[in-house]
């Protein structure tokens, strides 16, 4: 038969593979970064639509990632709100 | 190197180190939060931030998909300027992103307190029902604990050796986070890994193959496994989409098939656990289709 503490504790391990999570998106965004100043020096001048493209898209991913970490942030917070409440 | 060649080596190098793969491992352990969570909350009204942890995996699909892009539009403009050579796709090295070590190390969340042995009795009675094999009476407290990534070639090696007892002993020995974890380092090595096996990328007509080179290992090892479990890994290793179930499955029991199952196709290609540790070299892909019967 499950305990509150057995239950807390699955919990407790959900929140751990969050966390990881975390810090996985959080290496993603300064890499992400690094790449975008490094394709903003090189490419500096293009007129080429495919660049454009890149910059676009490694724009997006950014922000996608940074919606991610919101997201993740809410969900850490209402698993712990539960929790509290056992 | 002309001024253009290094242009184009530049680019080469950026798109190669876009962060396609820190995504993917990212994806994977919030979908296997959420498939905890899923589990601890079935019935509750409570959602138990689930469904803030689907749109977080959204948003993360989306990341990766525009990270494809811009990789792809970095391979465009190379061709554009005639570096046909460099537009070429990198070597595929994402799939083992999920088992290196973190260069910065989670924060843990507030109060976090060490998780022990809380479910060491869950984890434990899980395990001997999908092993059959009963945990040990005296645990070897002293033992370093394996993180995930050296569970999971721990696993490996039990599998390779063809030895339940063995594989048992090993997932007794690790903590319910540790074995839960395998959830979510398995599906990009697993894709890789049947990749490799069938010569191609996995495609959904593939189900049939795999399933058929190693559902009886599989048994045999994971006597207490459902076979729907192991079908529902087949099926995301293919890319078929996965009808959702009424209820939500153990969560040790997918993370154990899947461990065990890249185990089974690892001693299919006849390839040692070390070949999944992250300083390992590359396994070359073999060109032609491997008989999977």
């Amino acid at each position: 038969m499950a305990s509150v503490a057995e239950v807390k504790a699955a919990v407790d391990a959900a929140l751990q593979q969050v966390s990881e999570g975390q810090a996985a998106i959080q290496a993603a965004r300064e890499k992400l970064g690094e790449a975008q100043q490094s394709l903003a020096a090189a490419l500096d001048g293009s007129g080429s639509d495919a660049v454009g493209a890149a910059h676009g898209s490694l724009s997006q991913a950014d922000q996608s990632l940074e919606e991610c970490l919101g997201a993740t942030a809410l969900a850490v917070e209402q698993a712990q709100n539960y929790t509290a409440m056992l | 190197m002309s001024l253009i060649q290094e242009l184009g080596a530049q680019l080469r190098a950026t798109s190669d180190e876009l962060p396609t793969g820190l995504v993917t491992a990212a994806m994977e352990k919030l979908r296997s939060a959420t498939e905890i969570l899923m589990w601890v909350r079935e019935t509750s009204i409570d959602p138990v931030g689930v469904p803030q942890l689907g749109n977080a995996t959204e948003h993360a699909e989306r990341a990766a998909a525009a990270l494809r892009i811009a990789q792809d539009a970095i391979a465009t403009y190379l061709t554009q300027v005639g570096l046909t050579g460099d537009a070429a796709a990198p070597p595929d090295s994402d799939w083992k992103a999920g088992l290196e070590r973190p260069e910065v190390k989670p924060e843990k969340p507030e109060d976090a307190k060490p998780e022990g042995e809380k479910l060491g009795p869950w984890w434990h009675q899980r395990i001997a029902q999908l092993t059959g094999e009963d945990a040990p009476e005296v645990n070897d407290k002293d033992q370093p604990q394996a993180d995930t990534a050296e569970l999971l070639r721990r696993v490996a090696s039990g599998v390779r050796a063809g030895d339940k007892a063995r594989l048992g002993r090993e997932l007794h020995a690790a903590s319910a986070a540790t074995g839960l974890a395998l959830s979510a380092v398995t599906p990009a090595v697993l894709h890789r890994l049947a990749g490799d096996l069938l010569g191609h990328e996995p495609r959904p007509e593939d189900v049939e193959r795999l399933r058929s080179a190693a559902a009886g290992r599989v048994r045999s090892l994971l006597p207490g496994t459902s076979p729907a479990v192991l079908d529902t890994l087949i099926a995301r290793i293919c890319r078929v989409p996965v009808a959702q179930q009424g209820q939500s499955g153990h969560p040790a029991d997918n993370a154990v098939t899947a461990g065990v199952l890249t185990g089974v196709l690892l001693a299919r290609l006849g390839r040692d656990a070390n070949t999944l540790d992250p300083n390992a070299p590359e396994p070359l892909r073999r060109p032609e289709a491997a008989d999977a019967r």
